[in-house]
């Protein structure tokens, strides 16, 4: 699933080379890139539900750009508390607040102080009661040990370059009896040290 | 995967797989190293 971090990547210049992307994804999702964002890709390529999608503030999906799909590997249960890591401007987040309803809690954490804000407002934009969206970093989770049901992440933890550390994390704030629903890239092949040393393939 | 595991994560298997990049500007180099999307579904055990 994932590989780990070569001993020679500039860990914090990856930092914010991602941050940087992601931030330019929440100003501008329309501009130039290199991965796919928006409704449109979600639904034709990754099979979300273009109904459910076009319930939420446009800005949330416009800005969407995860690789898989969280919501199509189990059912969100009402009740259940969901963490969301990097969860960008809203999209997975918002369509969990709703699945696990009034009794249970979706919780957004991103280290792109712009996704977060969008994240925000389309949560109070569907006046989502059961949302809260927290600065934070897949490595060092703002949250309680053992305290969430469900833990969803889309495209994210490939962006993380000490991915020990990251699955730690998540174990660290999983009830026992909790589950990980994770939507990544996976690599088929094993690659070489210098490929994996290459910022420009880990961000695009 | 092997590092999903071990932390300790159960019962972990991939579900499902995505072309995410088709039509990108690095549809080309996803097919070369073989990156996909993907589903990964596991547990903490009770």
């Amino acid at each position: 699933m994932a590989t780990s971090c070569p001993a020679g990547l500039d860990t914090r210049r990856l930092r914010d080379e991602v941050s940087f992307i992601y931030r330019r994804v929440a100003e501008d999702p329309h501009g130039d890139f290199h991965f796919h964002r928006g409704a449109h890709y979600a639904t034709e390529l990754l099979g979300y539900d273009a109904t459910e999608l076009a319930e939420l503030p446009p800005e949330s999906p416009a800005s969407f750009a995860g690789v898989a799909n969280p919501h199509a590997i189990a059912r969100l249960q009402p009740g259940e508390t969901v963490l969301d890591i990097g969860c960008g401007a809203g999209m997975d987040l918002l369509l969990a607040a709703r699945r696990v309803g009034q009794s249970g809690r979706a919780i957004g954490v991103d280290m792109t102080p712009a996704m977060a804000e969008r994240a925000r407002a389309s949560s109070q934009a569907m006046g989502l009661s059961n949302v809260e969206v927290r600065l934070g970093d897949a490595l060092e989770l703002p949250v309680d040990d053992e305290s969430v049901d469900v833990v969803i992440s889309n495209g994210v933890i490939n962006l993380v370059p000490d991915k020990e550390k990251a699955y730690a994390e998540i174990f660290r704030v999983l009830k026992p009896g909790g589950r990980l629903q994770l939507g990544d890239i996976i690599v088929a092949h094993e690659l070489s040290e210098a490929v994996r040393n290459n910022i420009d393939l880990w961000t695009g | 995967m092997n590092v999903v595991g071990a932390a300790g994560l159960t019962d972990v298997e991939v579900v499902a797989h995505f072309d995410c990049f088709q039509g990108t500007s690095k549809e080309h180099i996803a097919r070369k190293y073989g990156v996909r999307g993907a589903n990964l579904l596991a547990g903490r055990a009770r």
